[in-house]
């Protein structure tokens, strides 16, 4: 005799198979909790996935969800939720600038670095007391020889406003783009009046402001322009694109992008978020990062291949002459700065 | 005329109540809903207008108009809203000008490809503002098309600067909108019986006085539905300005986000809502004054 099973009992026990199936993997990714990780996305929210999270926690037991928009909505998402005694975050991406203004605002613990085992490696200039620097690259000059025959070795010799139209720079990064500009012009990173004046000596003489890095990328392929700053990690990857691009650390010394992680006051998960930070500055998830991203490691046990690094890296030299930002001083005045492209430069 | 005032008696006596009780059930839930997710939250933005800005907590709760004063005394701001308004009204104008007589013909036509033609005219809507942003952006580049087959033509001997102009803003923003003013137009059109337009003609009246005296009055809700929609939708544009605009460029939109980035939420609220106050009062004033043109 045979059973004839209806098209509802056989979905039913496929379902109940596919769920009890299921059920280790389950068990094992709500073991330790969950970690919510505030992050841009694009490729720098899979790269995490994929190079620090799926190998690292989620293998481990943890249950990882990305909290993926941009920084500013971030912050102001860290602002408004200051107040309240548990967040919705357990760490936030962030750039050491926004790190420092997000720590000024009070919203972030200061690190436990005895609670991190990988922090031995972790280079002490990354080591900031209210964030842990993930990855950095510098602002380079770039050109295209195409067009500039002579190579610029310095930001000086990038913002000549002899290059007239032939220059150009970034909207969104209008802060790294007026420290670059002070610098060219001798000033220092807490004065930026030498590099505004000359600015707009280059716009006038005929200086092109593109919206996004994308925008930038595409007119410095289509030869509209000839030569700018911009991060060394993203010049490799427009190389690898099939951009002719060269890239020059500056003279003056680059200037430093770090890219971090804090813990928000109330966040959560404490737990979750060293076990984070800690994944973060794994030998192997470093690595990773520098091939997949071309951003350096900033733990002293990373290999790098020697090919790689002379792409993406910088000379011990070039290491000891880069130049941070002027946290409080950036902070202080970022809103002046704005308006003053806003107003002046753009117009 | 007195059946038919029993019968509407008896209708209200009947149904008055059933009609009540359903009309609340079928409007509360969607009352609910606007009041919860627009009024409110606009109710608490416009309290924010009246904070001060500080970088440190991004706003201190107090009451003060310099939000406002910063915005109408400087220059700068004003100037970002009259590009805003005329850059609107252009493509408001621009759109009904061109949507007119498409709407005209979609709505007469008896052609067994109407729907095909309507679908013509809709398929746009499917695509994001973005993504025909970036599609425009592949036209209008120094190296895109329109100027690539320019100078091929020998019509030009260098490229055209395009991207980044308020020309290409215009041109982006009107192909985002024409396809609701023209549907709108055509919705209208549709329910105006021929009958009145062929009277027009058998009464010795040309297309242009028909046109005039007959469509033009009979279209009159349809025009300003199509006009009001693609005013709103031109001065609280966003993706269109900010990818085919440029840095240089700026609108009201992308001057909001703007600010709420640099979190900077009491002005950035305010600037929100002198371009809500703006795009309504002028809508507002606009449909009164087509009104009162038209009724006489």
């Amino acid at each position: 005799m045979t059973t004839s099973k209806s098209r509802r009992e056989v979905l039913l026990g496929a379902a109940a198979l596919a769920g009890t199936a299921s059920l280790p993997s389950m068990a094992s990714a709500q073991a330790k909790g969950r970690i919510v990780v505030g992050t841009w996305g694009g490729d720098y929210a899979r790269l995490l996935n994929k190079n620090i999270e799926a190998p690292l926690l989620i293998k481990d037991g943890w249950e990882v969800v990305q909290d993926q928009a941009g920084d500013p909505e971030r912050r102001s998402k860290m602002l408004a939720e200051v107040r309240l005694p548990r967040g919705t975050t357990d760490v936030q991406g962030l750039s050491a600038l926004n790190m420092f203004q997000m720590q000024d605002a009070g919203t972030v613990s200061q690190i436990d670095y005895g609670k991190l085992k990988n922090a031995v490696n972790l280079v002490p200039a990354m080591k900031y007391p209210y964030g842990v620097g993930h990855i950095y690259s510098g602002k380079v000059g770039v050109y295209n020889p195409k067009v500039i025959p002579t190579a610029p070795v310095s930001y000086k010799d990038v913002f000549d406003p002899k290059h007239g139209n032939k220059l150009g720079i970034i909207d969104i990064q209008y802060q790294y783009t007026m420290v670059c500009a002070a610098l060219a012009a001798g000033g220092k990173v807490n004065d930026l009046e030498p590099g505004k004046k000359l600015l707009l000596e280059c716009k006038n003489a005929g200086m092109r402001i593109y919206p996004t890095n994308e925008a930038f990328a595409q007119a410095l392929k289509a030869e509209e322009f000839g030569t700018g700053v911009m991060w060394k990690a993203r010049v490799v990857q427009w190389q690898n694109a099939g951009i002719p691009v060269t890239a020059i650390t500056p003279t003056e010394g680059a200037l430093a992008y770090v890219s971090g992680f804090v813990i928000p006051k109330n966040a959560p998960s404490k737990e979750g978020a060293y076990a984070y930070l800690d994944a973060m500055l794994d030998k192997s998830a470093q690595e990773a990062f520098a091939v997949d991203m071309g951003y350096n490691p900033t733990v002293s046990n990373a290999v790098v291949a020697p090919e790689l690094n002379k792409r993406i890296g910088f000379t011990p030299e070039e290491v000891k002459k880069l130049v941070d930002l002027d946290y409080e001083y950036m902070t202080k005045n970022d809103v002046a700065f704005k308006e003053w492209w806003d107003k002046v430069l753009k117009s | 005329m007195a059946a038919t005032a029993a019968g509407r008696t008896q209708f209200q006596s009947d149904e008055a109540p059933t009609s009540l009780l359903s009309a609340t059930t079928l409007l509360g839930p969607a009352t609910v809903f606007v009041a919860a997710g627009l009024l409110v939250p606009l109710a608490i933005l416009f309290r924010y207008s009246f904070n001060e800005f500080e970088p440190r907590r991004m706003m201190v709760e107090t009451f003060s108009l310099d939000n406002y004063v910063k915005f109408f005394s400087d220059p700068y701001y004003t100037g970002v809203l009259w590009t805003t308004l005329r850059v609107s009204a252009l493509c408001t104008l621009v759109c009904l000008v061109m949507g007119l007589p498409l709407a005209y013909v979609l709505a007469r036509t008896q052609s067994r490809f109407k729907n095909v033609l309507i679908m013509l005219v809709v398929l746009p809507l499917f695509v994001g503002n973005a993504v025909r942003a970036a599609g425009w952006m592949t036209l209008f580049g120094s190296k895109g098309f329109l100027n690539v087959t320019l100078m091929q033509l020998g019509v030009i001997s260098a490229p055209l600067q395009i991207m980044f102009t308020e020309g290409a803003v215009v041109a982006g923003i009107i192909a985002v909108n024409l396809p609701y003013m023209v549907l709108t137009l055509q919705s209208v059109i549709e329910g105006i019986n021929r009958n009145v337009e062929e009277a027009a003609f058998s009464l010795g009246a040309g297309p242009t006085m028909m046109f005039r005296r007959v469509l033009l009055p009979l279209s009159l809700p349809g025009i300003l539905a199509g006009t009001i929609l693609t005013f709103i939708l031109g001065m609280n544009a966003y993706a269109t300005p900010v990818l085919l605009g440029g840095p240089k460029f700026k609108m009201m939109g992308p001057l909001v986000y703007g600010q709420f980035q640099l979190n900077n939420w009491p002005f950035g609220a305010s600037v929100a809502f002198v371009l809500m106050t703006a795009t309504l009062g002028l809508t507002a004033t606009a449909n009164i004054l087509i009104h009162r043109r038209f009724r006489r």
